[in-house]
């Protein structure tokens, strides 16, 4: 039987044969436009009060051919870090912090602070956490672990979500928007910016405020994001090429849109007591 | 103040990870991260308002630097590599080609 399998394998002709065999086997590893790391050092460059990244002797540049510079040195050391970080081939889309910077820098979109408002504000009708399920283990889960995180966002806000079993949620008032609006206002361009990222990795505009105000911890935040899917795996088991990956993509972006709103933020929150 | 260095630990160890073998010692941002952890350190002089929030960013650099090597792990581990050759295909089904010795 297995001598007759092999001899059906090991013709030519067979679809066996092509199924499994094509010339030149090893080269079909597709090869996307990588490029190898270049450098072997890299570093940071203070100038006028901002802060370059250097790769060797070059200085690090946008896609749009824009010169690399952010307004603070931890945010310039990280993202010399991120370059740091690449062995062999460069590979950009795993650099998230990196990615931030450029997208403040180049706005590939050409959009403005209120565009970006009002994006994340009309986002917040469709918001992960205030779709739950009705009568289930799920829905306790999802009582158990959203409710809270909605209480804190209206009362850190100000406004009045309400969570819906149905699909027959109103929308968020106009009132709420407005309210919303303007404190996402009262950031800057690079802030909003990291807003935005955030609330397409997560999905909700709740969750991302509540991880950056640091209500949640970036793990944590992943893991309501993704509340049905874990508790889906649960039930039906866990692969790790999908879930594990999943999981640690957005973990990863949450943690890099974290960090680049709060460097983008900050003010020195250090006092020394006075001498007399 | 042990879970900070705890944390403190667990960075520097992302890093040697991340980064190229050579010495971590020159390296630029763990002197920055270093140089905080010093000047957050609360002392009778000076008053941190901030050591939560330190505390959190700290975190969040570690769940940035781990989730990202742990990403690549699964990555190299499943992504794959091109078609299989002859020989292998054969010993992945418990075959032998003709030419080997039985």
């Amino acid at each position: 039987m297995s001598k007759a399998l092999l001899n059906i394998f090991l013709n030519e002709n067979s679809l066996l044969h092509q199924l499994f065999v094509t010339r030149n086997v090893n080269k079909l590893v597709r090869n996307y436009a990588t490029r190898k790391r270049f450098y072997k050092n890299t570093g940071i460059l203070r100038s006028e009060g901002k802060f370059e990244v250097t790769l060797d002797q070059r200085k690090l540049k946008t896609p749009k051919g824009n010169l690399f510079v952010v307004e603070n040195e931890p945010l310039a050391l990280a993202v010399a870090t991120e370059w740091d970080a690449q062995k062999g081939n460069i590979i950009q889309s795993r650099m998230h912090l990196t990615t931030l910077c450029n997208t403040v820098i180049d706005n590939p979109n050409n959009l403005t602070k209120y565009d970006m408002v009002n994006y994340i504000t009309n986002y917040l009708d469709t918001d992960t956490v205030l779709f739950q399920d009705v009568e289930s283990d799920l829905s306790n889960l999802q009582e158990a672990e959203w409710d809270p995180v909605i209480t804190w966002f209206n009362k850190r806000f100000d406004v009045n979500v309400v969570k819906s079993k149905q699909m027959d949620i109103p929308p968020v008032s106009q009132k709420d928007k407005t309210t919303l609006s303007k404190h996402l206002l009262s950031h800057n361009f690079a802030t909003v910016c990291g807003f935005v990222y955030g609330v397409d990795t997560l999905k909700s505009v709740i969750l991302t405020l509540a991880c950056i105000e640091r209500f949640l911890t970036p793990e944590k935040a992943v893991l309501l994001s993704r509340l049905e899917e874990e508790y889906q795996t649960g039930h039906w088991g866990r692969v790790e090429w999908a879930h594990d990956l999943n999981q640690q993509d957005l973990q990863s972006r949450l943690a890099a849109v974290v960090l680049f709103t709060y460097f983008n933020s900050q003010s020195s929150k250090l006092q020394s007591k006075a001498t007399q | 103040m042990a879970s900070k260095v705890n944390t403190l630990r667990h960075i520097i160890s992302e890093l040697r990870y991340a980064l190229p073998s050579s010495s971590l010692k020159n390296n630029l941002s763990l002197q920055y991260i270093l140089s905080q952890y010093r000047k957050h350190k609360t002392t009778s002089e000076q008053l941190c308002k901030a050591r939560e929030e330190m505390e959190f960013m700290a975190n969040t650099y570690l769940c940035y630097l781990k989730s990202l090597r742990l990403q690549q792990e699964i990555h190299d581990e499943f992504h794959g590599k091109g078609e299989r050759t002859v020989r292998e295909t054969a010993n992945l089904v418990g075959f032998k080609l003709p030419h080997d010795p039985k």
